[in-house]
């Protein structure tokens, strides 16, 4: 048997396995439709009159995401330094890099609930935990934008007594900006995604709102929630575009 | 007369292969001196290590009165005095002509100001007459990118200068050049620096160049000094030496 087929013969195996290995409910596929419109006529029309609630919401969202990002972007910066191969020993900068993906491997939501376990309900632990999640990905980033950047001019400030303090701001610091900022704008845009649904294990934000109007059935109000969700998402989204084009 | 370096018996492998093969010179302070060769000679090599930039060689190193380690960079006091022309520019893209320039003053001011970028009035006032005297005052505000080549290679001497180094290395300055920019540059560096008092050591593989524009030539091949004479006194004989391979005749081998 030649290596595709076997490879092709495992994917098989997968999707008998997860498809009627167990019982995955499949079966009711069939019959959803009609739930499905009945479900999305409760849902009509959004009830408007949360406004005040889905904007109180939205800010504590968005707050958590620019205080995430904000606290993020500090550590990001000392532990992007820390991960440099080009700026650190060896001895330092792959210990580093290893603690980085670690804390990148572990999901946004099971940190807040971590979070929520040590400092309690509330915007706290969501911010918290969106700092920590997104420096094991910025720091990385900053690190690899530092290790990308031309050798010459850092070799040019040395040659002229510039210590590393000052090759890092005067030979590498302004090669990697555009960069830093596009990695650190798109990290925004993530935390803000992400810290969508922190509420929901009561780390703060409109995730909150989300699960008490699905979980009391009041299916108008969570639609009105959903709206503004994808409103928010849509204009970072603009926003972030229209930023990678200004600076470049 | 004092000297600016002295080198005895430099030893450095690259790869397994010698690079610079038991190299010993002096340099007297004020002089211009031109390491003539063809490529792979080992030039680069020994201007990087007069720059303190090389590691891992042998033999002694003293370059205006401090002993060089083979080991360790030298202290920032004394990288200040050796300025350096890189080949390749080895400019900021993003940032202007002056900016570039003043990061030439990097060795000369306190770190912290420098993080912040302020300068002194004496920095900016050296950063001034360094683009006055390479013709670059119109374009110092002008990101290095947008400039040309040409442009790009006076703002790296100006950098250099900038520096006020006692000693100036430039490594293969107008290789890249047609004759009549090559002229204007290498009189532009040698001419500045004699008239600061600077010491200049530059590569090249041009004898014409060399023979005007230097005091004295020291010709190198496969890491050896072939020949090291006053420039006037630089012949055909020699070049063909360099670059011809023809075998070292008895008493051709002019050490002083």
């Amino acid at each position: 048997m030649g290596r595709n087929a076997l490879i092709w013969a495992g994917f098989a195996a997968a999707l008998i396995w997860a498809g009627f290995g167990a019982d995955m409910g499949l079966e009711h596929l069939g019959g959803s439709g009609a739930r499905f419109s009945e479900f999305l006529g409760r849902m009509l029309p959004p009830d408007l009159t949360i406004w005040r609630e889905v904007l109180r919401g939205l800010s504590e969202t968005l707050r958590i995401a620019i205080l995430g990002t904000v606290f993020a972007i500090i550590l990001s910066t000392g532990l992007g330094i820390l991960a440099s191969s080009r700026l650190m020993p060896t001895v330092i900068w792959r210990p580093v890099r290893a603690l980085l993906a670690i804390i990148r491997s572990i999901p946004l939501i099971l940190v807040a609930m971590l979070m929520v376990g040590a400092v309690g309900l509330g915007p706290l632990p969501g911010i918290l935990a969106v700092t920590f999640h997104a420096t094991g990905m910025l720091a990385k980033f900053y690190a690899e934008a530092v290790d990308a950047s031309a050798l010459a001019p850092v070799r040019a400030v040395e040659s002229a007594g510039g210590n590393r303090l000052q090759q890092l701001r005067w030979a590498i610091w302004p090669a990697i900006a555009p960069t830093i900022l596009r990695d650190t704008v798109f990290r925004f845009e993530l935390n803000l995604r992400e810290s969508l649904i922190l509420g929901i294990v009561g780390a703060g934000g409109i995730g909150l709102y989300v699960q008490t109007y699905v979980r009391s059935f009041q299916y108008e109000k969570a639609a009105t929630v959903t709206l503004a969700i994808i409103a928010l998402v849509l204009l970072s989204e603009r926003i972030n575009t229209a930023l990678q084009r200004r600076y470049s | 007369m004092t000297e600016a370096l002295r080198l005895s018996h430099i030893s450095h492998r690259f790869d397994g292969d010698l690079a610079l093969d038991d190299i010993s010179f002096t340099v007297n302070a004020g002089e211009c001196v031109a390491l003539l060769g063809p490529s792979g000679a080992g030039k680069s090599s020994l201007l990087a290590l007069i720059d303190g930039r090389l590691r891992h060689w042998q033999g002694e190193a003293k370059i205006l009165e401090r002993d060089l380690s083979p080991q360790r960079p030298p202290r920032r006091e004394a990288r200040v005095e050796t300025g350096f022309i890189f080949q390749e520019f080895a400019l900021v893209d993003r940032l202007t002509a002056y900016q570039n320039v003043m990061s030439g003053r990097l060795g000369r001011v306190g770190v912290l100001s420098s993080l912040l970028s302020r300068f002194s009035a004496r920095d900016h006032m050296a950063v001034a007459a360094a683009l006055r005297d390479t013709g670059l005052n119109e374009y110092a505000g002008r990101r290095v990118d947008q400039l040309s080549g040409g442009q790009r290679q006076r703002v790296a001497i100006a950098r250099c200068l900038a520096q006020q180094p006692r000693l100036l290395l430039a490594d293969e300055p107008v290789s890249n050049l047609d004759p009549a920019h090559a002229e204007k540059v290498l009189a532009l560096i040698t001419g500045t620096a004699r008239r600061e008092g600077m010491t200049t050591l530059f590569s090249s593989h041009q004898p014409e160049l060399s023979r005007r524009f230097a005091d004295r030539v020291i010709g190198l091949k496969e890491g050896k000094v072939l020949f090291d004479l006053p420039s006037g006194q630089l012949s055909e004989e020699h070049t063909n030496l360099l670059y011809h391979g023809t075998p070292v005749a008895a008493g051709l081998r002019v050490v002083s």
